[in-house]
């Protein structure tokens, strides 16, 4: 293979990783977003753990400054005192006259014959029977030989600069009561890592000559070690405190969002149509109120249902019986219309006209009352198929050739847009070509003599037939009226092929009685377009149709437009909610 | 219902105890067992040391000697400083090596000629104390030694400021007393008693006390100062004459206080297997207890850091080595009656010795005692025919003539806890010595430090270590029991007291390390006491009873009075003499010293 194919290749390889990549965050960020938004209890248990977060960050840090601020200022007061009253002996020793008395004797059992000595042996505990002082001193007086004194591993060297030049400009401005303070890490001679020390250096006047330059070093060692302890304890309780105060929330949450998401589910049951769905009542809380409130609301919803349902059979039951007596009466009165519209021409032309309105108003009235039986026979449920497996397009062609005398009235012309492949489908027969005969009159009516395009198409799955029109269109909001019982977009309109206004609404319902889909689309200006869908097997669920509801030419244009995304039309009743391509 | 009043309860009793106790900022209560926190961190003692200035440019010539001088006392700490003070040719040539001269505190520092100049000559003379060597011994200066004298030469150089050109006397720092103090702390090391070799290690279980003087390293603890030092042996007086488990090129890592115990973290080749355990413990033991480095507590060593066993750790607990490796301090005193030797009760005279040494005589006198108390030596009177005769201390025992010679011309015998027999023959200037397990009759012993002397008392310490010699009436030397494999020499003798206007009487060893000088002087007596180690020297009080003999065990103290024929004891609470017989008692006796 060519290496710039594999670099391609490659390349489309990460690409493709990082956009899965992407995909699989976006897809995770959305299940976030939308868990947050669906639960209650979620949203509390944030909150708290934000709010808690948050004053226990405060309060943290403000405890933790106190206490700091509380240890150094006292480690630095006893500090500052110690080096006072240490400075007040050396002050005192070294005012003294020397004694020069002191006579050779065993070393390290007489007293030190320099002053300075035997007060640096009292202070850093040195001498005989001393005790290990906590700190170290330096005594410096760089003016004078032989009179600088340390303790331990201190030197000259670990005084920090800027301290020592401070004392310097005391010195020179003969200040001698205010001592200074540094704190800084060091590392004295012989260790490894710096210590916190906190170095207080003071002036010891002289009775003449230099002053002495005092300095205490104070490790901060166990202060540090102390309040870092501190923080850690203030870190760890802060942490279970929020855990805490988390837990407290979910369980608080719970107690409010059980009973709540128990009526939210009891309230989806009862929209789904279980009436009898009730609700626990436990306690006298607002909850158990609640819960009461919605049995009550739930058995008078219940109630009401059932009586409109009553009223709403008693209707049904009425027009069907309407129907069925008006039949009797038509006929007789049908028989006499056809013997006055055969004798017609014998009539005066008044007559005769009367006679023909008559009939034609009589054959209209007989098809309205035929549509109402039908349409009550679904109401009474006591619709049922009469499935064969049939070819669509024979069945296409059979309802087009019944509507070619209309067609030719309206000078409409049909454009067929068939398959070569049978598309066979288990259906009845009888009620597919009334759909589709309805559709056709439809598009005929509101073609305004433009062509008619038939289109049927078929997958695995399912057959589906698209008549198309290029009349005025449909308004916004329209596709789904157009099958209600007697709408009329226009009701100034005349009826010319004398609709019965239940057409489209029987079809409907033959479609749904296929387990079948019947949509329409429409704009205004551009035409409608009406597709059924029907399942090949009768019963089985359909997962799409096998055309498009828009039709590909205004698809297209779309697209041209930079519209990617087509405008998804729900078909009322059973069609709503299903996914459209 | 029943649960959540439960529920309730429980938290009333958890609210009502966090209150009870929350309230309180500090709780009271108890008792509780406390956790001993270890004694804190012993391992460096507090001190104090002089940190040199660079000098100033405007001081005087005199301020500069003077600085010089402190910066001598802080050469160790801050080698840097003392070169400022010396004109840049000297400061490449000068080397402060050679013994540390010590002087008295506030030397005098005067002009010679001229204050001024381009160049100026100050002499300081201070009294002379002692002489650190460079194995840290402390040898100090004999009273008559006179002022030593020290001419430093400044010369000004371009800036107009004085440096010192030269010092007269040569390259050692001059230190004062104070400066010693200051820095150097006497440390008892300890080393196996006996010539060094493998062989001698195991059977001598006893430790010998190497004094010395050591400067206290500001970078470094000074328990790691002590190991160090004790790593690399014995000073100079001891050389030769004891042993040390630690081979040579061994070093001190580190010595720290962890928790409960000390350790010691050692480098160097040393063989864990083929050790003599016992002698390390006891070594780094006393060395560490003695200087008050680990009181008591428990000691860890540990080698590079790791367990000194591959696995097992070496801990020397502080209830391990209970043996006396420093000898026993309580053993009964005895005194002559009438040439019977008696024992010494604590208030009262007791009964005579079985066997001869029991029986009243005229025969022998200068009687010793070996180790446990088993036999008896003493010097033949002119009645007995002179030598130095032995018995047992049993009542089939007998006096038997071990050494041939005239009465003045030896020694008294001096016992050595071998069980050999030492005394000094003047007559050959030899130092014979009488080994009863080798069938033996005397041999001689090399002795050259002693050769052309006029010795006149020998006595062997305790530990069988040293030995202590009067030479003349004025002089004590310290030496030493040198050369292993069966053939021992006397060595390493320095002078330990010198007297003028005075005579010693009679020398006894308190212990290992201490040895009592018994001073007449014209007026007036004295019994000195003496660290060997380092010639530091107590005074007991004195008594109006003139004193000729002395015998000493740790505490107690016997001596026989010359006239009242009485034995006295010196009383350490009283810090006074006390009578113990009185009517013909003479020569207190402690076995061996």
């Amino acid at each position: 293979m060519p290496p710039t194919t594999t670099k391609a290749l490659r390349r489309r390889t990460l690409r493709q990783i990082l956009g899965g990549v992407r995909r699989r965050a976006r897809r995770a960020v959305g299940a976030v977003r939308r868990a947050w938004r669906r639960s209650l209890q979620l949203q509390v248990v944030t909150s708290t753990l934000v709010i808690s977060v948050t004053v226990v960050v405060v309060l943290g840090v403000f405890l933790s400054d106190q206490i700091n601020k509380s240890v150094i200022a006292s480690s630095q007061a006893s500090a500052a005192s110690e080096a006072f009253a240490d400075r007040v002996q050396i002050a005192a020793a070294l005012s003294q006259e020397p004694d020069d008395q002191a006579k050779p004797a065993d070393p390290g059992k007489s007293a030190p014959a320099d002053p300075l000595d035997a007060v640096m042996n009292t202070i850093t505990g040195s001498g005989e029977n001393g005790s290990k002082k906590r700190y170290e001193v330096l005594v410096l007086n760089a003016a004078a030989p032989g009179a600088s004194r340390a303790s331990g591993k201190v030197s000259p060297r670990d005084v920090p600069p800027a301290l020592r030049q401070g004392l310097q400009r005391q010195a020179k401005n003969a200040r001698y009561d205010k001592p200074l303070r540094h704190q800084a890490l060091i590392r004295f001679s012989g260790e490894t890592q710096p210590r916190l020390t906190l170095v207080i250096g003071g002036l010891v006047p002289p009775d003449a000559g230099a002053s002495y330059e005092v300095y205490h070093f104070f490790p901060l060692n166990d202060e540090e070690q102390m309040l870092s302890n501190v923080r850690l304890a203030i870190v760890v309780v802060g942490f279970g405190l929020v855990l805490l105060l988390a837990a407290i929330a979910y369980l608080v949450a719970r107690q409010v969002v059980t009973p709540v998401r128990l009526a939210r589910q009891a309230a989806e049951r009862l929209a789904a149509g279980k009436l009898d769905e009730r609700l626990k009542v436990r306690g006298e809380d607002d909850l158990a109120r609640l819960a009461t409130s919605f049995n009550e609301m739930a058995g008078n919803l219940a109630l009401k249902i059932h009586q409109l349902e009553e009223l709403s059979q008693v209707q049904r039951q009425f027009v069907s019986d309407v129907s069925h007596e008006l039949r009797t009466p038509l006929t007789t009165v049908r028989m006499a219309a056809d013997l006055l519209y055969d004798a017609r021409e014998d009539f005066e032309p008044m007559a005769a006209r009367s006679a023909e309105l008559m009939q034609a108003q009589l054959e209209r009235f007989e098809s309205m009352l035929a549509d109402l039986l039908e349409i009550s026979r679904y109401d009474a449920g006591a619709a049922t198929l009469d499935l064969d497996p049939v070819d669509v397009r024979d069945v296409v062609l059979r309802a087009i050739a019944d509507s070619e005398a209309l067609a030719e009235r309206h000078s409409t012309r049909f454009e067929l847009r068939l398959p070569n492949e049978p598309c066979m489908a288990e259906i009845d027969n009888r009620r597919v070509e009334r759909i589709l005969r309805n559709l056709l009159f439809n598009a005929i009516e509101h073609g305004e003599g433009r062509d008619v395009v038939v289109t049927v198409g078929a997958d695995r799955d399912a057959v589906a037939v698209a008549v198309r029109d290029h009349g005025i269109g449909l308004k916004a909001g329209e596709e789904t009226m157009v099958f209600d019982r007697f709408w009329r977009a226009d009701p100034s309109r005349a009826r010319t092929i004398g609709g019965t206004g239940l057409g489209l609404a029987i079809s409907r319902e033959d479609a749904t009685l296929h387990g079948g889909w019947l949509q329409a689309w429409g704009q205004p200006g551009e035409g409608t377009q009406f597709r059924l869908t029907l399942p090949r097997t009768a019963g089985a669920d359909l997962k799409g149709s096998p055309l498009s509801l828009v039709p590909p030419e205004i698809e297209m244009r779309r697209t041209w437009r930079g519209q990617m995304t087509p405008v998804l039309l729900p078909a009322s009743g059973d069609g709503a909610g299903h996914e459209e391509v | 219902m029943r649960r959540s009043r439960r529920l309730a309860a429980a938290l009333a009793v958890a609210v009502t105890a966090w209150a009870g106790s929350g309230c309180a900022v500090i709780p009271v209560g108890g008792p509780f067992p406390v956790d001993e926190a270890g004694g804190g961190d012993p391992m460096s003692k507090p001190f104090q040391r002089m940190i040199a200035v660079t000098p100033d440019p405007a001081w005087a010539p005199l301020q500069v000697v003077q600085g010089l001088q402190a910066a001598m006392a802080a050469y160790a700490d801050d080698p840097g400083v003392l070169s400022t003070y010396l004109t840049p040719a000297t400061a490449k040539t000068w080397k402060p090596d050679g013994p540390v001269t010590v002087i008295a505190n506030r030397p005098k520092y005067d002009y010679v000629g001229k204050s001024d100049g381009n160049q100026v000559v100050i002499r300081l003379v201070g009294t002379p104390v002692a002489r650190i060597e460079a194995d840290d011994t402390y040898m100090p200066y004999s009273a008559a030694v006179g002022d030593i004298s020290v001419d430093f030469t400044l010369v000004k150089d371009e800036g107009g400021a004085y440096r010192v050109q030269s010092v007269e006397r040569g390259a050692g720092l001059l230190l004062t007393m104070d400066d010693v103090a200051r820095a150097y702390r006497p440390t008892k090391l300890y080393y196996l008693a006996g010539p060094p070799g493998p062989s001698r290690l195991f059977s001598e279980r006893r430790l010998v006390v190497d004094r010395v003087w050591l400067r206290i390293k500001p970078a470094e603890n000074f328990a790691q100062t002590i190991v160090r030092r004790l790593l690399e042996g014995p000073s100079k007086a001891l050389h030769g004459a004891v042993g040390s488990v630690f081979p040579q090129g061994m070093s001190v890592r580190s010595v720290r206080s962890d928790d409960d115990r000390v350790v010691v973290d050692l480098h160097g080749p040393i063989a864990p297997d083929e050790l003599y355990t016992d002698g390390l413990k006891a070594q780094l033991k006393w060395t560490l207890n003695n200087n008050d480095m680990a009181n008591g507590r428990t000691i860890e060593v540990q080698l590079d850091g790791e367990p000194f066993y591959s696995s097992d750790p070496l801990v020397i607990r502080a209830d391990d080595m209970r043996e006396d490796w420093l000898g026993s301090n309580v053993s009964p005193a005895y005194y002559v009656s009438r040439g019977s030797v008696r024992s010494l009760g604590d208030d009262r005279a007791g009964n005579a010795v079985q066997g001869p040494a029991g029986q009243p005589n005229d025969l022998y006198r200068d009687l010793s005692m070996s180790d446990g108390g088993a036999m008896i030596a003493a010097l033949g009177t002119d009645v007995a025919g002179g030598g130095i005769w032995v018995t047992r201390v049993a009542p089939d025992g007998r006096w038997q003539r071990w050494i041939q010679g005239d009465r003045n011309d030896l020694t008294a015998p001096s016992w050595h806890r071998d069980g050999t027999l030492w005394t000094y023959d003047k007559a050959n200037g030899a130092v014979l010595r009488c080994d009863p397990a080798s069938g033996r009759g005397p041999e001689r012993v090399a002795a050259p430090g002693l050769d052309g002397l006029a010795v006149t008392k020998l006595r062997i310490s305790r530990d069988g270590v040293r030995v202590a010699v009067t030479v003349g009436k004025n002089e004590v030397r310290v030496g030493a029991i040198t050369g292993g494999g069966g053939t021992p020499m006397l060595g390493n003798f320095q002078t330990l007291i010198t007297v003028s206007d005075e005579e010693i009487e009679d020398i006894a060893w308190r212990d290992g390390e201490r040895l009592l000088v018994l001073v007449r002087g014209k007026n007036a007596q004295s019994v000195r006491e003496i660290y060997v180690g380092d010639g530091q020297s107590t005074e007991l009080p004195a008594t109006n009873k003139r004193l000729q003999l002395i015998s000493a065990l740790g505490q107690r103290l016997l001596a026989a009075t010359e006239h009242g024929k009485e034995i006295l004891e010196f009383n350490q609470d009283k810090q006074g003499w006390v009578s113990k017989v009185s009517g013909d008692a003479d020569n207190p006796i402690f076995s061996l010293g």
